[in-house]
This record gives C-alpha cells, structure tokens and sequence, in this order.
C-alpha cells in the first residue's frame, strides 16, 4: 500500500487534476517503507482510508465491499460516466477499483488494516504535523473532491 | 500514416477516405455505385443495388487530416441517439450486426433475411465498371459456397489480419483457395484472388474494409441515418498490431470504432443484463442482488476465448480471460487431411480443376462436421470431378480421434482461466457455450465437465450472443439511457496480455500483468546498466513469455538526459497507461538524482508505433547498439506500487 505524504509537491499534484501529459502525475510519490512509516507524518493516511474511497464502515463485510464497488463503478467508469468527465473519471474509477482490490482480497485486506493500525498509533506521535497537514489537504480536498490520486497504481 | 477522416459524422457511405470534398457530390450523381478508393491507389467502384443514397444529405464537408492514432477523442461519442454505436461482430466465417432500438437489441438481416451472414469478398471482373469487388453482406445474387471456394473470393480474413508471414496460421491458410503467399521473413503476407485468370493481389484489410462497407450499407438503408460508430467483437488473443489493423479497416470504410471488444466481454455483457432483469422481476427493486460468477467459452470458426466474469447489480467484472487461434478452420483441416492424408501434395499447384476439387471436399467435410453434431456416423459421398469419387463413412470416435489436439488445447484454456481467476469448478454458478463449434458434443462436454456442470446456461443464442452484448455495449458507451434501467450496465474489462519492456540480457520484465481491470496505470523505475549512461532504450513488448523474443514487439524510443551516474543508481521511471477505450500510452523519463522529480521532460509514445511486426526491427536494435543503452530493474522492495 502507498500512501502520499503530505508534502507540498504531492499536494499540488492531487490538486492539478492529475492531467497524464503533466509529468508530475506520474512522478512516483516519495518512497516510503513500512518501516519507516513512522519517520514520515502519516496524516493523510488515517484521514482517507481505503474504506472512504468506497464509502463504507471499516468493518464492512465482503458482500459490502462488492456491492459498493460495483455501485461505484456505475457512476464513475469512463464507460458509463457523462462523456465530459470521462478523463477525470478513468482516475477516479482506479482509484475506486485499487481500494476494492486491496479490500477484497482477505490478506491484503487484513495487511492494509494493520499498517492503518500502525499508522494511527504514529500519527498520535505526529499529533502536531497532522493538525497541520489535514487541514490544508482537506481543504484542497473539498475543492476537487474527487481528482487526487490513485496511489496504489504507482 | 495520415488518413483522410471527416469531421462530422454525417458523411456518405465509403466516401470517408476520399481527400476531395468533390467525391460525396459524385457520389449522388450515381446513385448506384460509390468510389472506394483504397490505400495502394488503385481506385474500385464498388455497387450494390440496394443503395440508397439519396435519403443523406450531400453537403459538402469539412475535411481535416487527423493522424490515424487519433481516433479516439471522447468528441465523437457525443450521446445524441443518431450517433448510437452499433454492434459488429465479424466472425472467419459468419458476420452480423445488431443495433440498440429503443428497447431492446435488434439483430439487422440482409435481402436475403438472413442475420449471419457469410464473411467473404468475391472479386468479379465486370468490363463495364472495372473491378467490383462485393461482399457475402448484402450481394442480392447469393454465391453459393462452391463460387466462394473457387479462389476469386477471398474469406477467413479475420485469421490472416494484422500477422506476419511467419506466423503458423498464415501457413496454415496455405490450403485455403485463394493464394496466401509468404516470404518468411516477418512482413505481411501476400494474398491474391483469382480473377480472369489472373492472381490478383489484395491485403486481409483491404478486404475487410470492403465487406464493412458493405454492412455499413445495409445498415444506413435499413435504420434510415448515417453510421460512423461501431462496437467490434474482437477475440481474446488478438494482440495489439492485430487490433490496429482491424481499426485501419474500420477508418476505411468510414467507421469509427467506439470500442473493440473481446467476444467473451460481449457476451458477459449480455449475461449481466439477464441476471438484471431476472432479479428485478424477483426481488422488484435494483438492489445489488447476490454475484453469479459464469465461464463463457466461445469457439467459433477461427478463435477459441474463455472468460470468467462476476455478475452483480448490472456490473459484470471479466476476472480473467484467455485465448487462442484455435477453431472450426482447424477442425476442418483435421478432417481434410483425415480424409485425405496427400491433401497437400495434391493441391500444391493450383490449377482450376484442383481449386474446384478441394473446394467440392471442403463443403463435404464441413457438412459432415456439421452433421457429426447430431448423428454419430455420417456418410461421404463427393464427386472431386477429376475422375475420382471419395465415398466413405465418418464416424464420431475417428472425428474426436484426428481432432483430440484442438480439444487438448480447449481444455488448457479452461484450467488457465480457471487458475488466473482463482477460482475452482464449485465456484461458478453457469456455464454459456457460444460460437458454432460450442455445437460439437465432445467440446460441451469437455467444458461442462471442467466445471463440473450438469448443464448449461440457457437464454442465450450461441450465435448471437456476442454481436447483442456489443449493440448493447454500444448503447452503454454512446451515452443512451434506458427509462427501464435495462441500461444500467457495465462490463469492467481486463487486458487480456502482460505488457512490458526489456531490460537487460533480453528479459521481459511485465508492468502492466494480463486480466488487470482496464482503465490501468503503472509504473516501474528501471536503473542502467553502464558508468555514466545517459541514454535508454525503452523496447515495449506484449505477451506472456518470460523472455522478449517470446513477445509481440510494439515499438520503442529513447529516453535521454539520464543525469550521469554509476550504473545503478541513475533511475528511469516507465509508466503505462491503458485508457478506456483500450489505448496504451507509454511515458518514460530520467528522475534527478536522488528526488522524485523529472530531470526533463518525460516522453509520452502511443503504442504500437511499428507499423508491422517487424520482429528484425528488434535485432537491428541489438546489433546495432549492444547493450549501451539497456535497463535493468531495481529491488522489487524498492518500487514504489510494492510498498505495503
């Protein structure tokens, strides 16, 4: 699993609507072990989850999971989309199936929920950084609810 | 290469290529013949007589050229109900075409009533207007099966589009009438239909491009608007090159194609709209229903496709798909050389009473495959002409016996699919036969046997399975809505091979692996292989073998303003992109040393960029620039998508 960290660079690439022709979209997000998930400030992390991408409780059953991906691929997939955000919606729909992919496979699942685990508990530590950094992601966030990246496709 | 497109979609049938707007005027002067000019500059006149051309407006158009690997753009699907894509599957030997009518799929029947329509061109020497080629579309005079095997026709063009002269099939179609000549040397293959005579060469697009003009044809009498956007059944294995040619065809003959889809996805579609409909009547409400997961195996007279697909809610997701040119043609041939073990040396020269004899036992053989489908024995009886007669009984267990290799490979399919979608016999709840060969009762109980099935699906039509499921996906992706919801669907489609670049000592490194959902993105960072290499080569490749000799080439480029660095630690970071629509975009670039920023600007190619299987364009590479310009992969730990 991939997760940005909040730095400036990372933040302006969600918000310019990952437009392919602009070399930033594709940079790989600084690199980040699990072991080193502590050095970095994992603020986003624990804000968006793979959970918020599909819209459903972090104890979702298997069934849920399905079902809201398929509910979701019928709104955003670029062939059912409104043909003047089909661009936006092929990230949009990768973003939707990485989430579900990680989600619907038992162990992937069960890794993902430890490394949140993980993250929480260091984002207690990061306390300070993270007030910090989630308000201004999330604002961003509001603005373009929908265009940042899919960082698991990188 | 630039090909001429128009702007707008209400253009005249086959005038599409024309580079002058006087050729639409032209046009409606002869009311019954239209200009067809084709790629090598010769000029046909092509005619039919149910045309009718007067019900579109002749205004002239704007013309513009757009590169032909621009044919994409989402401007062209805007969702106005005259611009509904229609669904064509062309199959090696039958075709047909179905449209969205409002309410439900719509499969279209020529003048002769009939929805499959035979897959061939016939070239027909006609001293008043030159050539005039026609298709098995919508020809009013029906040439019977012996005319289409006399060498002037060509057909099987779907197994002879977009391969190389040293490909096994385009070999394999040595027997058929018509000439396939090879060279062996990894270039098209020559193909030529007898006429007057005299062996007239044609290209498997070319004569693709013909027959679609002609269903074009029909299918603008009979709903009465222009037609520009198509949905196109294609097999599972077809590779790229084979997918650019068909869409060359297409342009050709004025079409644009909104999607190509693989058979079995068509199909899937169609099975999702079933389980929709289904449930609804049960349960009343859309609700996401519980998942039905489905093998669809499909053999038709060229292709062998195995899918699987989980259905819920109107959403079909193909977990994984397999393929291979496999089909009633090989079948056919089993038989022939049963029958007839010196088939070869008998008809190495082509004469016309031995084109005229093989032809005689093909459609015995056929008709006895055919039959074999019901009865258990049948009996031969063909008069080859030449004096001599093959009178002799076939019975099933010699027909299973010469065709158990076709049947070996139809079984590793299934296993393949089966273990790349995880899942085991117990796991799928139907099983849909479609495709003519689906009909031979060994190949039914095969399938249904590795899926432990009693029986089959039920509901759909072997035949027309696929051509509905792409009028539907046609209708899904123009944008048309359904009151009813029976619209409301989608299938998430997969790739169906790996796709990756070599790096160094020749190995295929995949990054973007098959059955990955399509819309994909990834990317891998690759590291050089010398002190101070500035310069990479980025060799993209499709396939599944571990090493890139094994794999179709698409293309290649350089990437440059590598900072110097110790090789190793310079890092080159390649990204593939496969939008809806199926297109590949590769962008390559050098990262500064050190940071997650571009040391330039990346590059940005379409694939394929080679323009014909040149498999030697890749040993010219290597001869010519060893391995200074290599890549090599780095620690998987240190890939950014393996991080967990």
């Amino acid at each position: 699993m991939w997760f940005p960290v909040p730095n400036s660079e990372s933040i302006s690439s969600m918000i310019s609507s990952l437009c392919l022709a602009s070399p930033k979209s594709f940079f790989r997000p600084p690199r980040c072990v699990a072991a080193s998930a502590a050095a970095a400030p994992p603020a986003v992390c624990s804000s968006v989850t793979l959970y918020d991408v599909l819209g459903i409780a972090a104890g979702a059953s298997g069934r849920e999971i399905k079902a809201a991906y398929r509910r979701l691929a019928l709104e955003c997939h670029p062939d059912v989309a409104a043909v003047e955000r089909r661009g936006a919606s092929a990230v949009e729909f990768m973003r939707v199936h990485a989430a579900y992919e990680t989600l619907s496979d038992p162990e992937k699942r069960a890794d993902y929920d430890r490394s949140v685990v993980t993250a929480v508990d260091a984002g207690r530590r990061w306390a300070p950084f993270r007030s910090q950094w989630t308000s201004s992601y999330s604002s961003g966030l509001r603005r373009r609810p929908r265009t940042w990246e899919t960082d698991q496709c990188w | 290469m630039p090909l001429w497109v128009p702007v707008r979609s209400q253009v005249a049938p086959a005038a599409c290529l024309s580079p002058s707007p006087e050729a639409p005027r032209a046009l409606s002067l002869f009311s019954s013949s239209s200009v067809f000019p084709l790629p090598n500059s010769q000029c046909l006149v092509w005619r039919t007589d149910l045309l009718v051309i007067s019900s579109f407006r002749m205004a002239e158009q704007p013309y513009m050229v757009a590169s032909d690997s621009e044919t994409t753009g989402d401007d062209k699907s805007q969702s106005a109900f005259h611009d509904l894509a229609i669904g064509i599957e062309v199959g090696t030997s039958k075709c047909s075409i179905a449209v969205w009518n409002g309410a439900q799929v719509e499969l279209l029947r020529n003048t002769r009533k009939q929805k499959a329509m035979r897959s061939y061109v016939m070239f027909k020497d006609d001293t008043s207007t030159g050539e005039v080629p026609s298709g098995g579309a919508s020809n009013k005079t029906a040439y019977e099966e012996k005319e289409i095997l006399s060498g002037s026709a060509i057909f099987n063009m779907k197994r002879l589009i977009g391969r190389a002269d040293t490909d096994p099939i385009v070999h394999a179609s040595k027997n058929l009438p018509f000439v396939v000549q090879t060279l062996d040397i990894g270039v098209k293959p020559f193909i030529a239909a007898l006429v007057n005579n005299v062996w007239r060469s044609t290209t498997p697009e070319e004569v693709l491009a013909i027959f679609l003009v002609e269903l074009k044809t029909m299918a603008e009498v009979q709903l009465k608007r222009p037609i520009r956007n198509v949905v196109l059944t294609i097999p599972v294995s077809f590779n790229r090159f084979q997918q650019i040619r068909v869409e060359r065809a297409c342009t050709m003959a004025g079409l644009h194609v909104l999607r190509l889809m693989p058979e079995p996805t068509a199909v899937a579609l169609l099975y999702a709209q079933q389980q929709q409909q289904q449930q609804q009547s049960l349960h009343g409400s859309m609700g996401s229903g519980c998942e039905k997961v489905a093998l669809i195996f499909n053999m038709g007279a060229g292709y062998c496709d195995v899918a699987t697909t989980a259905t819920a809610g109107g959403v079909s997701q193909i977990k994984a798909m397999q393929g291979c040119t496999l089909g009633g043609e090989d079948i056919l041939k089993n038989v022939l050389y049963h029958l007839l073990p010196n088939f070869d040396s008998l008809y190495s020269n082509r004469d016309m009473n031995k084109i005229r004899s093989m032809g005689l036992l093909r459609i015995a053989a056929q008709d006895a495959i055919h039959r074999l489908s019901t009865q258990s024995s049948v009996q031969i009886n063909v008069d080859l002409g030449d004096g001599t007669k093959m009178q002799r009984v076939l019975h099933q267990s010699e027909f299973e016996e010469v065709n158990r290799n076709v049947f070996e490979i139809c079984e590793k399919l299934i296993k393949l699919c089966l273990a790349d979608s995880k899942l085991a016999a117990e796991d799928i709840n139907d099983v849909i036969l479609v495709g003519g060969c689906s009909r031979i009762p060994k190949i039914r109980s095969l399938v249904l046997g590795l899926c432990k099935k009693e029986k089959e699906y039920e509901g759909m039509d072997a035949l027309e399975a696929a051509v509905t499921g792409a009028a539907l996906e046609g209708a899904v992706a123009s944008g048309i809505t359904d009151p009813s919801g029976s619209l409301d669907m989608l299938t998430i489609q997969a790739t169906p091979l790996s796709l990756g670049i070599r790096v160094h000592g020749g190995g295929f490194v995949p990054i973007i692996q098959r059955n990955t959902a399509i819309p994909a993105r990834k990317s891998m960072i690759f590291t050089t292989t010398q002190d101070g290499q500035t310069e990479a080569l980025i060799v993209v490749y499709e396939g599944e073998g571990k090493m890139v000799e094994e794999n179709h080439l698409m293309g290649y480029f350089k990437v440059t303003a590598i900072p110097l660095a110790p090789k190793g630690t310079a890092e080159i970071s390649v990204c593939m992109d496969i939008d809806a629509a199926n297109t590949l975009r590769v962008f390559a670039g050098a990262m500064m040393l050190g940071t997650d920023r571009a040391n330039s600007p990346f590059f940005e190619v379409r694939m394929p960029t080679l323009d014909d299987a040149h498999g030697w364009c890749a040993q010219a590479l290597v001869k010519t620039h060893g391995s200074a310009l290599d890549l090599t992969t780095i620690p998987k730990e240190l890939q950014p998508q393996k991080v967990q």
